[in-house]
This record gives structure tokens, sequence and C-alpha cells, in this order.
């Protein structure tokens, strides 16, 4: 029923792309029996290249075909011959990239003889086609997730409760947080010219507040739709403002995708057991490719590669000089750091958020050369400016708690006065406006 | 299991409570800045005066005027004239429709004295392009907190977009599909099976000029037309219908007299660009409409051929825009439609239109006609003045007129008569000159030779043409005609005649 709901869920989008989870689904279903009737390694690989092929293959077709064919239709150009390859005209599948990364850690923990095959097609198809985690993550692990998709969960109040709260404060990031800060952020990347130099800084540092709670918001709504099923979905983010530095980010914002990152490619290049050259190499790989999974896009690669660049250069600073042990949670050090890392983050984000590279830089020519000079301003309404710093706040005091334990455990009456303020703020002070969830697109 | 059921009981129940208590706080202190944020439009139908009588809701067709319109003022405006006693109001929302109307409507104080309210019926609004617009979503939220339901229900329904809300991709496709899904039913054989094949059809085809070459802006002006007149009404699922249906139903909950107002297509140029299987639609469309509500006690007025093709403001796209004549035809024929509940404050108003088709300048009596310092007493056939030209003085005095106010059936011609006198032989330059110009006409000048010869020098000699004007120029802002002399040559005009003919 569970899978029937997943399917029917993903259909409501587009119903002809079900067929490529299917597709998908009965690839790696049949790869994973397969690859576990071998007794060698050698004779599984094929089975690991059929999964490995079709995974990707479909993930390029869909995502990276056109910005491979226009580069190199570029490239022709270059050299003087009029051909042209032609360009794709499909609609990317809505979490194409989230479920293909799910399956493909099934075929590679397979392969490895980290994990044994499922024989039950539905629940193998389940754990393709979750529905909550569907269409933006967390990219779960088979090895969490199917367990819990056997089990039999009776309904309990607790799960109840705590699903609900996680979709509360969910609904009110997103929608109270994230929408209204769409707003004023789009306008500016619309058109920095118009706006002077400080609202251009202001408009670009709330996008890191907007991404995040865009993100944060869907991910919990997730993690709370599963939890009143008795499912636990892993944490996609923990605080990840505070980060010290950015390995310390990564390993707070979007875990479920750097653990994958770390778990099949960065370890399989050999992780740090390699000489220091090749590691740095092997951290710019992952960092570049981390960047091209979100999107076909040279603005994604560079995003993703200075990400790769600041993380080597803080992690050399930081074995020279040991700087960051020194500092205790929350001390001045601490924050001190966090707030370095969050300019950092916030400046790398202007190329996540510009729709191509001439566009982010001149996001910044426009912070250097507009000083005042403005025809329009920044308006952000002082509710959500309220609001925001409510954020700021709790997401401080969910440093170590998610937001159900924590409100799970305040009287009664604090409980119910803060799900007063978050279901009024939800319903009166939401954006109106359609932002859809800004993950979907990946 | 029943303690987990009471417990859960009784946190709905405290839910509710203080939503109950969330709708009052709202309500009273949210709820009005949210309306004039959100639903702008509630405004427009609060400013409705107390004292209206008669209501007349639309769209743009209402209030858009041409620009050499001598009298700007809309449709509703117009319409008082006939009721110089009663109040006539209006409600305008540009794109809107019956969706629309009838929210807004609802919205009325019950209290108002509005006993007729006209409500705008625009054909186009049935089709499937307008219905799946991409200005749909923008309309509908404006709607959402104006919905008969607490407040905070409204308000939630705005925050979670329980209203239609589509991108702009999923609208066209939207629209597409209908196009594609609904078969033309023609009681004779039509080629095409769907609007969509008939769209394809002329944008491959195209219109040909005489050359036999495409006008590709004719060729995409018939495709719209294609577009947005190319389909049959189903009363059953047309969401239109349904929502003329609920203002029906309103009306009679509220007493006033309804009048649907069918608003004036460019009949003249569906025909001309298409043909005749498009008027047949549009003519069935209408039928059908005037029928169905007909039966629903509705008074329709059919203004569908009402107004002739150059009062249609906008020359490349279809709307129902009127110039100043288009616009009275409108009021004049929805003030006799409602005569009938008003017999004794009706006032008949003549449908002036002020154009002429006979010009006469003999640069006396202060009429000078364009270049002041043309004007000369150095002699004259009539009078004390003429208009002299020559020697740096290229032009002579000019006739410039908004022909396009001229009924095109009354100029198919111009008569240019002049009494014209030479110092010298006339340099072969000098030409009597026709020229038009427009934004929706390309830039025309045509210029005739004056064929005087020297022996007839110093003399006044008449001077007579007769052209054909081209129809490309009837919907011209400006018509200008005047003499062009760039010669040494002193030549003088007088007693010029300009006289557009049938």
């Amino acid at each position: 029923m569970l899978l029937a709901a997943s399917y029917i869920f993903y259909m409501a989008w587009k119903v002809e792309y079900i067929f490529l989870i299917a597709f998908s689904t009965m690839i790696d279903y049949f790869s994973g029996i397969m690859m576990e009737k071998q007794t060698e390694k050698k004779s599984r690989r094929p089975y690991l290249i059929l999964s490995l092929l079709t995974n990707l293959g479909l993930l390029f077709s869909f995502k990276y075909f056109n910005f491979t064919s226009s580069n190199l239709n570029s490239l022709i150009h270059f050299m003087g011959l009029n051909k042209d390859i032609p360009l794709m005209n499909f609609l990317l599948p809505v979490g194409i990239s989230f479920y293909t990364f799910q399956t493909l850690s099934y075929s590679i923990d397979v392969y490895y003889g980290r994990q044994k095959a499922e024989k039950h097609l539905g629940y193998f198809a389940l754990y393709v086609a979750f529905f909550p985690q569907l269409v933006a993550g967390p990219i779960e692990r088979f090895s969490r997730l199917t367990p819990q998709l056997k089990m039999r969960h009776d309904f309990t109040y607790e799960n109840l409760a705590n699903g609900l709260r996680l979709i509360l404060y969910g609904l009110f990031i997103k929608m109270v947080i994230a929408d209204n800060l769409s707003a004023v952020v789009d306008k500016i990347y619309a058109d920095p010219s118009q706006y002077s130099s400080i609202d251009i800084i202001k408009g670009v540092g709330l996008y890191s507040f907007q991404i995040y709670s865009d993100f944060y918001g869907y991910s919990i709504i997730a993690i709370g739709s599963a939890l009143i099923m008795g499912i636990h979905i892993m944490d996609n983010f923990r605080t990840p403002y505070l980060a010290k530095n950015i390995s310390e980010f990564w390993q707070r914002w979007h875990i479920s995708l750097s653990t994958w990152f770390r778990d099949y490619l960065y370890y399989p290049l050999g992780g740090n057991r390699v000489v220091r050259q090749r590691w740095m190499i092997n951290i710019l790989i992952v960092f570049v490719v981390s960047g091209i999974w979100h999107g076909a896009n040279w603005n994604f690669l560079i995003w993703g590669a200075l990400y790769g660049i600041i993380y080597l250069i803080e992690k050399l600073i930081n074995d020279s000089f040991k700087l960051e042990k020194k500092h205790k949670p929350y001390s001045f050090g601490h924050l001190a750091l966090a707030a370095k890392t969050f300019i950092f983050v916030t400046i790398i984000w202007v190329f996540f958020r510009s729709q191509s590279f001439t566009e982010a830089i001149a996001v910044f020519k426009f912070i250097l050369t507009n000083g005042n000079t403005a025809t329009e301003t920044l308006n952000l309404p002082i509710s959500t400016l309220i609001f925001l710093a409510i954020f700021i706040i709790s997401d401080v005091i969910l440093y170590n708690y998610r937001f159900d334990k924590w409100s799970g455990n305040l009287p009664f009456v604090i409980r119910w006065s803060v799900y007063s303020v978050l279901i009024f703020a939800i319903i009166v002070f939401a954006g109106v406006d359609n932002f859809p969830f800004i993950y979907f697109q990946f | 299991m029943l303690k987990m059921v009471i417990k859960i009981g009784s946190r709905l129940a405290l839910l509710g409570i203080i939503l109950v208590v969330m709708n009052w706080i709202y309500t009273r202190f949210f709820f009005e800045k949210d309306l004039e944020t959100f639903a702008p439009d509630l405004r427009k139908v609060r400013v409705v005066p107390q004292n209206t009588n008669i209501l007349y809701i639309g769209e743009s067709s209402n209030y858009t005027y041409r620009e050499d319109d001598l009298d700007k003022r809309s449709i509703s405006d117009l319409m008082n004239d006939y009721f110089p006693n009663l109040h006539v109001s209006d409600v305008t929302k540009p794109a809107s429709h019956s969706g629309i109307y009838k929210v807004l409507l609802a919205q009325l104080p019950t209290d108002s004295q509005i006993s007729t309210v006209i409500v705008t019926l625009n054909l186009r609004s049935f089709n499937a392009q307008w219905i799946y617009s991409d200005l749909e979503t923008q309309l509908q939220k404006t709607t959402v907190l104006l919905r008969p339901f607490p407040p905070l229900v409204n308000r939630f329904m705005l925050s979670f977009k329980g209203y239609d809300i589509k991108s702009d991709d999923e609208r066209i496709q939207q629209f597409i599909k209908k196009w594609e899904r609904d078969e033309f039913h023609f009681p004779y054989r039509f080629p095409f099976k769907n609007v969509k094949e008939w769209d394809n059809w002329m944008a491959v085809n195209g219109i040909k000029d005489e050359n036999g070459v495409i006008d590709f802006d004719r060729t995409a002006l018939a495709c719209h037309y294609i577009k947005a007149y190319g389909f049959q009404i189903d009363t059953l699922e047309n969401p239109r219908i349904k929502d003329f249906n609920d203002i029906i139903n309103l009306a009679k909950k509220r007493s006033w007299h309804l009048v649907f107002n069918l608003m004036a297509e460019n009949t003249e140029k569906a025909r001309e660009l298409v043909g005749d299987d498009l008027l047949f639609l549009m003519e069935q469309n209408r039928d059908l409409l005037n029928s169905y509500f007909s039966r629903r006690g509705v008074v329709i007025v059919d203004n569908l051929e009402a107004v002739a093709d150059q009062e249609f403001i906008d020359r490349n796209w279809t709307t129902e825009h009127y110039a100043e004549h288009g616009r009275k035809i409108i009021a004049a024929n929805l003030a006799k439609a409602i005569l009938q509940y008003y017999p004794n404050e009706y006032s008949a108003v003549g449908i002036s239109y002020d154009y002429e088709t006979y010009f006469f300048n003999d640069c006396d009596n202060g009429e000078t006609w364009g270049p002041d310092q043309s004007i000369s007493s150095d002699r004259a056939f009539s009078g004390k003045y003429s208009s002299k030209t020559g020697n740096g003085l290229k032009y002579s005095s000019a006739l410039v007129y908004p022909i396009r106010r001229i009924p095109d059936s009354l100029k198919r011609e111009v008569r240019i008569h002049a009494m014209i006198y030479q110092e010298s032989a006339i340099h072969d330059d000098v030409r009597m000159v026709i020229q038009a110009e427009g934004e929706s006409v390309d830039d025309f000048w045509r210029g005739f030779e004056i064929n005087i010869p020297e022996e007839e020098s110093r003399k006044w000699i008449p001077y007579e043409i007769i052209f054909t004007l081209p129809k490309e120029i009837y919907n011209a802002n400006e018509i200008k005609i005047y003499l062009y002399n760039p010669s040494l040559t002193t030549i003088y005009l007088d007693d010029m005649e300009v006289e557009f003919l049938e």
C-alpha cells in the first residue's frame, strides 16, 4: 500500500515518469540478485556496470545531455564546423538525482558484499520510491531504511506527535522564512544593478537563510511524515551555519549527500590514505562532482570547486596552526570562526543562486561599484525579519536537539504556546507566491 | 487505544479553540491589511457609491480609448448620458471574466441601491487560451480572501495556495491539450479536426499578398483570430457558463435586473483574414449564449457585430478595445436594452461622432492648416492670403487629419483640388504629396507631378487629382496633404479642397 501511495504521489507530478523509476528499480533489483549469485567479484562486475550505466545513463540523458551538447556545439563552432548536436526537450524528472543515488548506493553495497540483495521486489521498489524522501531526499541507505519498511509499525501517539511537530516546524521555516525571503532575494538577483551595494549584500546574505530554510524545511517535513508511520529517516541538517570550517559545514549541511559522496566516491578514490597531492585531488574531485550533481551548469561546477579550494586552504592552515581545537562551543572563538565560515558559504552561494557565471560576477561587480546608487530599495517586511530572528535563535537552540524532541520536553502550556505561534505564523505570515522547493529542481 | 483516542481528541478540541481565537485575532488586527494587499479589487467594489442605480462590471474594454478620441469616456460613463437622473457606476478589472465578476459582485453591500447590473460577456473569455491563461493564477489569488468563509480559513487557503495555481508552462499545456481534444462539429464538411490543425495550416500556408508572397504579419494575426475564436462552447463543461449561472443566482437573490453585455468582436477582420468558417463559429457561439442565458431570464445585448473594423484600437491582436464611436455604439445598445426598467429616466442621445470628409482652405479666416510661415499676402486667388512655397519654403499649408476616423466606405478615394500660381516653369521635383503615418500602418508617401506649362505661368490655374487610397492607410493616425516645393521657383497655392469620396 505504501508503494502504491508512493507511486501515486510521484505520478501526481507527471504520470509518464513513473516508468523511469520502475525501470531503474527493475534493473537494480535484477542486478542485485544476480550479483549476489556470483561468488567472484569479477563476475559481479558486469551487473554493477549494468546498474551504473542504467542509472547514470538516465541521469545523464535527462540532466546533463543538453549541457554537454551545448558545450560541444560551442566547441564545434569554435573549430569552424557548421554542425550541431541536437538538444533534447525533456522535462527533468523531479527527484531523479536523489533516487538515482539511492539505488546506486544499494548496487555498490551489494557488489562489495556489504549488503545482501533484496529478494522482495515490492520492498525494494518501496526503498527506491518511499514518498516522503523521494523527490528531495534525504538520500537513505538500503541498510537503514528497508529493515524499517519491513517491520510492523503500530500507530503510536508519540510518533504522531513528533511527526506533526517536525512537519509544523518544517512548514514554518519553509513558508514563513524561505518563501518570504525568496520574494526579496529574487528581486535582487533579477537585476542587482538597481540596488545599492548594501542592499545587494543583504540580498546575498538573505539567500543563505532562504536556501537553508527551504531545504531544511523540506527535509524535516519528510522526516516528520515518515515518523508518523514509525519510520525514522536520517537527519539532513544540524545547524550548519554554526560550523567552524567548511569541512564541518559539510558534516552539517545536506548530510545524506555528503556522506554518500564520502562513502561512494571519496573512499573509493583512496580517501586520505594516499599521498598528500593525491588526497588534495580527491577532495577537489568530490566537491566538483558534488557541484555537478546539483545541476548541469558551469555555475554549479564552480560552486563545488570553490568549496574544494577553501576546504583545502582551511585544512592546511588548521593543520599548521591548530586554530579550531582551542575553542569551546559558543565561545567567542567558535562564533568568530562560524561567522567566517558563514561569510565564505554566503559568497559561494552567489554562484549557486545565479543563472550563469556572468550573472554571478555581475552580482559581485555591482556590490563593489554601486555604492549608494540605487533605483530600487530592498524592502524586507518587519514580520519576516522578526521570524527570521526567531528561526536563527531556534536554530542555535537546536544545535544539539531536533525540534520534535526539544518541543516535546517543554511544559504543556509553553509547548502549546509555541505551536500556536507557529500555526498563526504559517497561516497569517506565509509567503503567498508560489515558490517550489529549490531542491526539487535537482 | 481508547486512551490514545481521548488524548488525540482532547488535543484536537484544544486546537479548535485556539483556531477560533486566532480567527478573532486575525479578523481584528490583520484582515483589513491583508485585504488591501491581496485583494486590491475589493476597493473597486467598496468605492461604488451607495446611490448607484446601474452597475457596469467589465474588463479593460470599458475604459480603453484611442488617442485621437475626442470623447475619451468609458462605456459606463457614456451610458450615464442616457439616464441623466440615475447614477451609473463601474467596477473595471483588466483581463477579467465571469469567475472574477461573481466574486466581486458578491461583495456589494446588500443595502446598496443598485437595481441593474450589466456584466460584460466577452466571447473570447470562453476560449481555452483565456480559461487557461497565465494571468489566471494571479486573478484567482486576488479572490481567495473574498470567499464566503471565516477570514482565517481564507488566509489559510491563500498561504497554502488553495486556489487554481499553476505555472505558465502548465497553463500552456492545458490549453494546447484542450485545442487538441475539442473537435469541431460543422454542419458541412470542414477540413480541420480541431483548432490546432487549423492554426497549423494557417501558419504553414499563410496569407499571401498580390505577388504570392506570404504576408507574415497578416498570417500571424489570422492565427490569433483562429485561436481566439475557433471554438464551440460546451455549456456543460465551460467554466464560464457556470460562473455566469452563479451570477444569475446572485442577481435573483439581490433582485437585480441582470444584463449580459456580449461585446463586439472584429468580425470584419475575422472574415477578411480567415473567412466565413470562423465567422460561422463566432455566430454559433453568440446564438448559443443568447438562447442559453435568455432562457434564464437574462437580457442579452448582442453587440457581436456592432462595431466596424476601423473602430478596433488594437490592430495586431484580438481585443475588445474600441475607439470612441465603438464605445458609443455599445453604450447606446445597452441603454436601449435597459430602457424597459427606467422608461421615465431615459433621455435619447444621438451618437455624435465627429468626422469630416470635405475640407477647404482659402488661407484666410485664420484657417492656416499647418506651417503658418507659408501664408502670404503677396497674392491670392480669393481673399487676401495664399500659401507661398519655394526659395527655402519647401512645404505649403497642409491638411493633417486622423483619417481612421472616417468610415472605410467614405474614403475609398480622395479628390484634391487647388488653385496654383507659378512664377515661372515648375521644377520637376515639385509634388502634390499624400502622406500617411501611424503605429499600425507602414509609412506611406506618394507625390504627384504638377504639370503646368511654362506659358501658363503667372496665372491662377486649377489643379485637380483623384487618387484611390490604398486600404493599408485606412487606419493611419494621420493623413497629410500638401505641396512640396524644394525648388527656387515661387509657387502659390490657394483655395485648396480635399474631399474623401465613397
